[in-house]
């Protein structure tokens, strides 16, 4: 299979001291969604400036369409479409200015699809950007990303900041847009409900590193949370199959395991010698909490 | 035929769908040749990915619910199999049903009539549909 992204051992911090990614690979295949997710400060938007050559790592490799997008970046660029988390438009310019401003760089630029999304967003093309609301503006940041039909389409938490229902409208044109092109997406979202929409696979960053690795379907099927009364025996716990992770909450002990519910909570109860244990699957967003949420 | 998934539900939107139409066939809302919407059309109506909607009518297609006519869409099996482990499924079911019955402080009568209000329920959206 063709690799779109691939990412080979990415170290990269800002202070000497403390590295935020600590070796991350993945890669990523031809029309693949990703969702990339994390705490704050989990190093998300440092790896999307990765891919986007507009940071260096200080040691591994990024390839995008299997060219360097530091030493190559018009190969790269001419491919990707880009929409960053706080994306500076041009505030003076109209809308018509922006756009034919990226109708100039891109050689395959689509004028038809331009003017569809247009009136789709219901943008007016006369207006200047800093009258735009947030919604319109990064209405106006996907148009400009998405009309050279790019192979790769990389969204920096395309939902910051947005209103439910414009998280809404955002997201049915990014479906719409998986539908008709069949485009590839990595996505950064901490709106999990959004995450589980759009599907695909999910990368979870954590401490550095990729902490899970996997087709969201399977996470939501495989994985399940036990809730234990107390800490005693915990290390026992560690040691049962299926353990990925576990935390100390206020109401007790919460594991993370891999396997069906029934199945692992009955493992728990002969381990522990209890049958106070209560098992479920999760979704995405209780997930999340449990593999990266505070660890007392 | 109306769909709802809930993205923080219990089950993965892929299941969701999945137990949507099997409901849906088995009360007899969907029929046997009934045409259900493209996999890219819902996606776009219940605003998920299309592949999530394409893994639901893939899993229920290979349970032989629904059928596949090239060219002319994807439609309700002329004849639905019974689910399999089927005894086993109604068990639990029924597990689940009485221990909620239980919990709410009635029993066995609370739970047959729980058992007969969805029967006229689906009776209803039955003779709602004309059918």
């Amino acid at each position: 299979m063709n690799t779109v992204l691939q990412f080979e051992n990415i170290v990269r911090g800002y202070k000497k001291t403390e590295n935020v990614l600590n070796g991350v690979s993945f890669r990523m295949g031809p029309g693949e969604i990703l969702g990339l997710l994390g705490r704050n400060g989990a190093g998300k938007t440092t790896l999307i400036r990765i891919a986007m050559g507009m940071l260096y790592p200080a040691s591994g490799r990024v390839s995008v369409f299997g060219h360097s997008p530091t030493l190559d970046p018009v190969a790269v660029k001419s491919r990707i479409g880009y929409v960053a988390e706080d994306q500076v438009l041009p505030p003076g310019a109209t809308l018509r200015e922006l756009t034919a401003f990226h109708a100039s760089l891109f050689r395959n630029w689509d004028a038809a699809l331009e003017r569809e999304l247009t009136e789709r967003f219901a943008l007016r093309p006369a207006d200047k950007i800093k009258n735009l609301s947030k919604g319109q503006a990064r209405q106006a940041a996907l148009i400009c990303a998405l009309c050279h039909r790019p192979e790769l389409l990389i969204l920096d938490e395309p939902a910051g900041g947005l209103d439910p229902a414009a998280r809404r409208e955002f997201l049915e044109a990014s479906i719409q847009l998986l539908n008709r092109e069949g485009t590839a997406i990595l996505f950064s979202s901490h709106h999990m409900s959004d995450v589980e929409r759009l599907g695909g696979r999910v990368v979870l960053l954590d401490g550095g590193r990729v902490l899970l690795d996997e087709e969201l379907d399977n996470l939501r099927d495989d994985v399940c949370v036990a809730l234990a009364p107390s800490a005693a025996g915990n290390l026992k716990l560690e040691a049962l199959p299926g353990y990925l992770r576990s935390r100390h909450a206020q109401d007790g002990w919460h594991g993370v395991f891999r396997g069906e519910p029934a199945e692992v909570s009955r493992r728990i109860q002969t381990a522990l010698g209890s049958n106070n244990i209560q098992c479920s699957r999760v979704p995405l967003e209780e997930l999340f909490v449990e593999m990266v949420g505070g660890r007392q | 035929m109306q769909l709802f998934v809930n993205p923080a539900g219990e089950l993965s939107i892929y299941r969701q769908i999945m137990r949507q139409i099997t409901e849906a066939i088995a009360s007899r809302r969907l029929q046997p040749g009934d045409k259900l919407p493209s996999h890219r059309d819902l996606a776009e109506q219940l605003v998920i990915a299309p592949l999530t909607v394409k893994k639901a009518y893939d899993e229920l297609e290979a349970s032989g619910y629904i059928e596949t006519q090239r060219g002319r869409g994807t439609f309700v099996s002329s004849s639905v199999p019974p689910p399999p482990s089927g005894d086993q499924q109604l068990r639990d079911a029924a597990r689940n049903l009485l221990s909620i019955a239980l919990l709410s402080g009635g029993g066995m009568p609370e739970a047959v009539q729980a058992l007969h209000q969805v029967e006229q329920e689906m009776r209803n959206a039955r003779s709602e549909r004309g059918a």
